[in-house]
């Protein structure tokens, strides 16, 4: 039982990951950005080639130059999520909803395949494995380096929490959420704020995305896909556009997901998952910590 | 440009004319004579393969196997005087792209389909080739749900779910193991093995299957799977699907402490297997596979070709597509037509024709009369021949 509940925890801090970007967008302008599973990819490549490029590394060294490779992917993602904002979506801002979210759909899609085209369609394995022997406590196995990952995701959460209801420009971040076009009038300026809104939603997908491919080792085009699904429905769960909302929601997702498996068995996995996706939709759309009555898209 | 009525009419008229006329170039005058302007036409293979999608790394490894052997036969003068032409379609792995690709492959005249990887995505295939009249031999895709729907056009050069089972079952019983998992990932080609292994293994006195449990594919963690497997403490292991996941679950089952065997099935046997699986997770893991180059005495020269052509080994499945098109020449050769019948006909009464496998022959189900499964092993990061089952 220990373990289903440790399982359950060090999956669903990959999906509280990956669900901040996509609530925090959701949150500043509406939109349910389907490319952000794809910046996670764009992430797990991006850690690929850096650490290609630096070369062999004895294994000792392995966890301290994952953790400096894992800033510099967040900034590269970061820079490619603040690219996508203002090539797909700045310019139908103002258009209706449903364009921005066929315009997601198609970013998607075109990260997908854009990545396939340069690093072709095979599995690439990470040249540096976090692996290790696995230990037991109270009969739940476990490894010194999951306790490190989910640490750094605990500590990019908080992180950002912090960012959020501390500092000015998550300040900034609330009220053009609550209402984009005083804010201006306020004297703030609206795109930079969602721009800086998505470097943030990004660099943590692309952070996910790192950590993602030196844990499990296989990373491919298509690896954004289902996590996108996922973290959407982590942030449902928790209420989406809320952030401790959507970390919670991650973890949850990760426990369901963990005893799904073990009541149900294996290929009920998804069903039960997304099953519970369309119950909080119809029940709860505003999720479990979700206040402000959200638009259904 | 805004389409007038009239504009459609036309088009459609002249599209119209086209298909009829390639139906006739298609079906020759079956009189056995070809008509004058089919004999400057090339012979043209179709090829559905995975090019996008989960199995999109297997898609180059069967083209260009494939258009090898179309090169080599085409330096020899061709079949029946034509030169052979490959033409290929993306299935996706995914039902709805391989439908989308066979009927444009038949529209684009092909006159033999050798492809199909993905069972799944094979299934659907199967009625429109067989509507146009195309014969189709299946390099890869082993399901028996391909044997099951009894068509005469379709002809499986890889063994089958069950063949394939019964070896596992044979090697599981070699090894004295007395309690088995198995893991598939809900897809034809997967589960049918999975269940197939199951209902051998229920026979008395052998081992035990003490689980069978479905994995999502795609995903990156297993471990709500694995927790499940290992409590019912199996002492081997017997994945059925793809090598991404295989790697995954390997190398998972070995973080987790599992100490007995692992097994794959036929899908997971690529060297990507061993590099995801990790070195120390890979070592000793056995696979239920058929020949494949590099367990193959007499292949050295076939590697040599391929690795000068495409500066890459041979990937899984290059061997049986090469073959697949082989063999379509020779029965293009002994029909002394394209006509699907007489190209059918030609089919079933091959004998003895020699392709990586061994010798060829048809059951009367159009599967190998002999499987060849054998048991692979992994050492160091390649697989090698363990057990030839013989």
């Amino acid at each position: 039982m220990t373990q289903l509940v440790w399982n359950g925890l060090f999956v669903g801090s990959f999906y509280a990951l990956v669900a901040l970007g996509y609530s925090m967008v959701y949150g500043i302008i509406k939109l349910l950005n389907f490319a952000h599973g794809d910046l996670y990819m764009l992430g797990a490549f991006a850690g690929f080639a850096i650490l290609g490029a630096v070369g062999g590394v004895s294994s000792s060294m392995a966890l301290p130059l994952l953790l400096a490779v894992l800033v510099v992917t967040m900034v590269v993602t970061g820079l490619a999520g603040v690219a996508l904002e203002r090539i797909a979506y700045r310019p139908l801002r103002r258009a209706p909803r449903l364009s921005l979210l066929i315009t997601a759909v198609g970013a998607s899609f075109a990260l997908e395949y854009g990545m396939r085209a340069v690093a072709g369609a095979d599995p690439r394995v990470y040249p540096v494995r976090l692996g290790g022997t696995s230990m037991e406590v109270f009969g739940a196995r476990f490894t010194v380096q999951q306790l490190v990952l989910v640490g750094v995701a605990v500590a990019l959460m908080a992180g950002l929490n912090l960012l959020v209801t501390r500092t000015r420009e998550g300040r900034a971040m609330r009220a053009i959420a609550l209402d984009p076009r005083t804010s201006a009038l306020m004297g703030i300026d609206v795109n930079a704020v969602i721009s800086r809104t998505f470097f943030v939603g990004s660099a943590l997908a692309g952070a996910a995305g790192v950590m993602a491919g030196a844990y499990y080792g296989k990373i491919d085009f298509m690896m954004g896909f289902l996590i996108g699904l996922k973290a959407f429905t982590a942030a449902v769960i928790g209420g989406i556009g809320n952030i401790p909302g959507t970390m919670l929601g991650g973890l949850l997702l990760g426990l369901l997901e963990s005893f799904g498996t073990f009541w149900l068995g294996g290929e009920w996995r998804d069903v039960f998952t997304f099953g519970v996706l369309i119950l909080f939709l119809t029940v709860r759309p505003t999720g479990l910590l979700g206040e402000r009555v959200t638009e259904r898209v | 440009m805004r389409a007038t009525p009239l504009k459609c009419f036309t088009s459609l008229a002249v599209l119209g004319l086209l298909v009829t006329g390639c139906g006739q170039g298609l079906l020759g005058d079956g009189g056995g004579g070809q008509t004058a302007a089919a004999k400057d036409e090339p012979i043209v293979l179709g090829m559905l393969i995975p090019q996008s999608g989960s199995e999109a790394a297997i898609g180059p490894y069967m083209s260009n196997a494939a258009q090898l052997a179309v090169d080599e036969i085409n330096a020899k003068g061709g079949v029946l005087g034509r030169k052979l032409e490959l033409r290929t379609a993306d299935d996706a792995c995914d039902a709805q792209s391989a439908a989308a690709g066979a009927n444009k492959l038949v529209t684009e005249g092909v006159d033999i389909s050798v492809g199909g990887y993905c069972s799944g995505a094979t299934l659907p295939t199967l009625p429109i080739f067989g509507k146009a009249g195309i014969p189709m031999i299946i390099p890869a895709a082993n399901s028996q749900e391909l044997v099951d729907q009894k068509l005469k056009h379709v002809f499986l050069i890889n063994g089958t779910g069950s063949q394939q089972a019964a070896a596992a079952e044979k090697w599981i019983a070699k090894q004295g193991s007395g309690s088995v998992a198995l893991m598939h990932d809900n897809t034809s080609y997967s589960k049918d093995i999975a269940l197939r292994t199951q209902a051998l293994l229920e026979a008395p006195g052998g081992a035990e299957a003490v689980i069978t449990e479905a994995v999502t594919p795609k995903e990156s963690d297993y471990s709500a799977n694995i927790t499940n497997v290992l409590a019912k403490k199996p002492d081997f292991v017997y994945w059925t699907g793809y090598f991404q996941e295989g790697g995954l679950i390997a190398r998972q089952l070995w973080q987790a402490g599992y100490k007995g065997s692992i097994m794959v099935g036929d899908g997971s046997v690529s060297p990507k297997l061993v590099e995801i699986a990790g070195d120390e997770a890979a070592e000793g893991l056995y696979a239920t596979m058929t020949q494949t180059p590099d367990t193959l005495q007499g292949a050295e020269g076939w590697i040599e070709a391929y690795k000068k052509k495409y500066a890459s080994e041979p990937g899984p499945y290059s061997n049986q597509a090469y073959d697949a098109v082989r063999l379509a020449a020779e029965a293009v050769t002994k029909a002394g037509a394209t006509d699907g019948d007489k190209v059918i006909a030609a089919l079933e009464a091959i004998d003895g024709f020699q392709m990586f496998s061994g010798p060829l022959k048809f059951t009367p189900e159009h599967t190998l009369a002999n499987g060849g499964f054998q048991i692979l092993v992994v050492k160091g990061d390649g697989f090698a021949l363990q057990d030839a089952l013989k």
